[in-house]
């Protein structure tokens, strides 16, 4: 189908983005290119479709060299592409508009174009959203557009470039289903990701580094051999970390990537080791398995003070409506989008009460609209409640006078911080917040060098360069270090690792985490429930605006059962213990276990030939990026 | 975030005036201005008036919708009648206040303009009320295709106006976030002129770079999926006159004879 011969390619002649690949692309195939930044995994997607011609070596598809430009246009129609940000790629107001450019460009009579616009929203799960306004989609649902306005164009090839990778779990996991679908109908799929979850998933894994195919074979081949890729900059899925550990531990499991497969040979063994019967299994279906600890709705006890208190707080963008309905005295019913909150609902925040301890770590979990954003905005008075109060250190954040104080206190970093950076200079764009506040010279010099310091920059080398020559990671922690140049006692961030390659959001994490011990009290919005379980104090789970329930995560995420009823997950070892509970497996009712525990339980419990040396050093989550060979 | 932007005011519906091709109503919006410049007695402002009121009857759009739509434009009305208030003089003297003057002429002018603008931009509402902006661009484009032989982009102004109103509510949504983390961090547009300024320069810098990053990949996009320019593309919703344009057309050369002929006979 496309054929990568040799291919090199430079963007300014003197480093080389592609440094002689060579590729197959089979036709009907789901193929997955995995790689850290700046492996040059994007350039060559951009290669497929002749967005990129190579400066040596030659790429085919279906026997039409790119380079040839008047193959140029059969070549884009033949290998469809979606883009990573969801925001750049719409060109239309309207969905069906967007959907139709391609197939207009292509000169396709009005008739057909119908047919093919509709056909394209059906593929992807937007039928009925013919006439929405793009902007006014989901992450998702827009990326999801974007495929439908590939599909149109009736490629032969998807291209997808990282097109997950600014999505929350659910609009990734909606991208998933479209393209495992359209691959069933014999659509070939090249995905490019640095989700290893995702490469699971395909038939054919290629690994890329530094312009070259480092590993390539299918995903269990490729996927298991985790020193390699942690090497590479990669994550390994969570099953892969545990069947090598168990290898490691002396048990006979094949190295997989498919946590299924994975517990139901430890099962087997369980049961040949007569730690477990199949009897028990039937006892016990997977949706009824529930603990007896209560879910934490509310907090009782008082004893740490209230930093930040919500009373009772609701919140509606739209004030004039909620108070037409108050009147009426009932809310209309409300119309339900197909996949991801209903854009209609009027209440962003309703009845929420929590406290934010002096101190603590408190993580806030929950969907894309599920009002977490809204609920921060509120921390430090950028938004006022439609009803109810937010108490800082006991000033209603309301009151006249209140705002200023506590704007210096409690610091919000939004998400993809770096987008707001501004000034000529790293250090003017620290020293904003300082200087807003009034200090003088010294102070904000002081400020600026202790803030940059703490976010693990060196003052004297970047104070003096523009922020916008900096990569990434950097550029987000330049942002970072300016919200704490306001010295705040809170710090509230959002979504802080969104977007960011394996190694930098781990390191990013163990700086937030050391922030914390340094004193700050953080409040942390994420999607990953593995980060929140293993960093805070405290979580809050809110679904559809309210608070669903708020306690440490050892208690909360015990429910697994609860929380995907809310369409939450729970930690990865903790599903995967709640499987082996299903199948019969005696495990503790009220543990919430971790990746080592569990190795380290099944070992024990198989009565495997361990040497006690290797079951205490399997690599625990999230470290393996110190592990040696 | 915040969902509460929209562009136009936009009023959905299936009457006759929303079925419109756009091009009628952009040409009918453009003869219905020159008509009322034409309209020089009050007897023709009325006729004009009792048209645009059946206008909006037709399209069956509400009072206080056209009122909304009406008021942030209102601001224009009132400096134009103003002016004219105290510039035109002739006739009686009512108010005398040093180099200012009020004569019935004057009050006579003041009222008249006043509503003939008024009645000019209910007239111009009512086009945005009951077209979509996107239709609007294509019109516009249609509308200037017999400049292209002169070299006037057609093609391409209508599609940087199309997307130009893509991008609106994102950037207003972007701006938006940018403005609430600049304000975290203590920013404010009162206080120190010099203050001032450094706050606008910290939302306009990441306003900018958020445009060009935007542009960078919309083109690389665009691309991909084979944008070569106007030509041979097709369109989705192709503009057709349909048997109401004619209808239409019929309407404003019946209200423009009424003007003329009033204007004729008095």
């Amino acid at each position: 189908m496309i054929d990568v011969q040799n291919v090199r390619f430079t963007y300014d002649g003197a480093n080389f983005a592609l440094d002689g690949v060579s590729l197959h692309v089979r036709k009907g195939e789901f193929l997955c290119i995995l790689g850290g930044n700046g492996s040059g995994k994007s350039t060559l997607a951009k290669h497929l479709n002749a967005l990129l011609i190579p400066d040596e070596g030659t790429v085919k598809v279906q026997d039409m060299p790119t380079a040839d430009a008047d193959c140029t246009y059969r070549i884009r129609e033949t290998v469809g592409m979606v883009f990573q940000n969801p925001d750049d790629q719409l060109v239309a107001s309207l969905v069906e508009d967007d959907v139709a450019f391609g197939p207009e460009n292509l000169g396709v009579p009005t008739d057909e174009l119908r047919e093919r616009v509709t056909k394209a929203l059906e593929d992807v799960g937007l039928s009925g959203f013919e006439r929405h306004e793009t902007h006014a989609l989901s992450g998702g649902q827009k990326q999801r557009v974007a495929i439908a306005g590939v599909l149109a164009m009736n490629p032969a090839v998807l291209v997808l470039d990282e097109a997950s990778a600014m999505l929350d779990p659910r609009g990734r996991a909606g991208l998933m289903r479209v393209c495992h679908e359209l691959h069933e109908r014999g659509m070939t799929i090249v995905m490019i990701t640095h989700y290893m979850e995702e490469a699971a998933q395909a038939d054919r894994v290629v690994v890329m580094e530094h312009g070259h195919v480092a590993l390539e074979g299918t995903p269990d081949e490729v996927l298991v051999q985790a020193r390699a890729l942690a090497h590479l900059n990669l994550d390994v899925p969570f099953a892969a970390r545990l069947s090598l550990d168990l290898r490691d531990a002396g048990m006979a499991v094949q190295p997989t990537v498919d946590a299924g497969k994975l517990a139901r040979e430890v099962l087997t063994l369980g049961e040949a080791g007569g730690v477990c019967t199949a009897a028990s299994a039937s006892a016990a279906p997977l949706d009824a398995v529930d603990t007896d600890v209560d879910f934490p709705t509310c907090e009782g006890d008082a004893d740490a003070p209230a930093l930040i208190e919500f009373q009772d707080v609701s919140f509606t963008y739209d004030a004039a409506e909620a108070k037409r309905q108050r009147k009426r005295k009932q809310a209309p019913a409300a119309r339900q989008a197909k996949w991801g909150n209903s854009p209609d609902s009027l209440w962003a925040v309703r009845g929420v009460s929590l406290q934010v301890r002096r101190g603590e770590f408190l993580g806030v979990a929950g969907h894309t609209g599920s009002g977490k954003s809204t609920l921060i905005q509120h921390m430090n008075g950028i938004l006022k409640p439609t009803s109810g109060r937010v108490l800082i250190d006991g000033t209603d954040i309301a009151s006249k006078g209140a705002e200023s104080k506590v704007r210096g206190s409690i610091g919000v970093v939004f998400q993809y911080p770096e987008h707001q950076l501004f000034a000529e200079t790293v250090y003017k764009d620290v020293a904003f917040g300082p200087r807003n506040l009034g200090l003088s010279g010294e102070e904000v010099d002081a400020l600026v060098r202790s803030s940059l310091e703490r976010v693990g920059l060196s003052f004297d080398e970047l104070a003096e360069k523009s922020p916008f020559e900096l990569s990434g990671g950097q550029q987000r922690r330049v942002a970072f270090a300016g919200v704490l140049a306001m010295d705040p006692q809170v710090l509230v961030l959002d979504e802080p690792a969104a977007g960011l390659d394996p190694a930098s959001k781990r390191s990013f994490l163990e700086m937030i985490s050391r922030l914390h011990d340094q004193g700050l009290t953080v409040v942390m919005v994420s999607h990953c429930m593995d980060d929140l379980a293993a960093m805070c104090d405290r979580v809050a789970v809110m679904n559809e605006g309210r608070l669903l329930g708020v306690g440490a995560p050892e208690r909360l995420f015990l429910h697994a059962h609860k929380l995907k009823e809310v369409g939450l997950g729970t930690t990865e070892p903790q599903a995967f213990a709640e499987t082996l509970r299903a199948g019969g497996w005696p495990l503790e009712q009220e543990k919430l276990y971790t990746e080592k525990d569990l190795a380290g339980m099944i070992a024990d419990a198989c009565g495997a030939n361990s040497s006690g040396n290797d079951v205490a050093s399997p690599s625990p989550a999230g470290s393996e990026g110190q592990v040696v060979e | 975030m915040n969902p509460g932007f929209s562009f136009g005011s936009y009023v959905s519906g299936t009457s006759c005036v929303h079925r419109l091709d756009p091009r009628t109503k952009l040409i009918a919006g453009c003869v219905f201005i020159a008509v009322l410049l034409c309209a020089k007695t009050a007897a023709a402002l009325v006729v004009c008036a009792a048209f645009t009121a059946l206008c909006y009857a037709l399209a069956q759009i509400p009072p206080s919708k056209a009122a909304r739509s009406l008021a942030p434009l209102m601001a224009i009305v009132v400096i134009v009648a103003v002016l004219n208030l105290f510039v035109t003089q002739g006739g009686q003297v009512l108010v005398n206040w040093g180099i200012l003057r009020i004569s019935e002429a004057g009050v006579q002018t003041c009222l008249f303009m006043g509503a003939r603008l008024t009645i000019m931009m209910l007239g111009m509402s009512l086009i945005t009320l009951t077209t979509m902006t996107i239709d609007l661009t294509e019109a516009f484009e249609w509308v200037l295709k017999p400049f292209a032989r002169f070299g006037v982009p057609a093609h391409e102004l209508g599609m940087i106006m199309g997307i130009a109103l893509r991008f609106m509510p994102q950037f207003a949504n972007e701006l938006a976030v940018v403005y609430h983390a600049q304000v975290s961090r203590g920013a404010r547009l009162s206080n120190s002129p010099a203050r001032g300024v450094r706050m606008l320069t910290s939302l306009m810098v990441p306003l900018f770079t958020s445009v060009f990053r935007h542009a960078e990949t919309l083109s690389a996009a665009m691309d991909a999926r084979c944008y070569h320019g106007g030509e041979g593309r097709t369109h989705l919703h192709p503009l057709r006159f349909a048997p109401h344009d004619g209808a239409a057309v019929a309407f404003m050369a019946v209200l423009a004879g009424c003007v003329a002929a009033i204007g004729y006979l008095l």
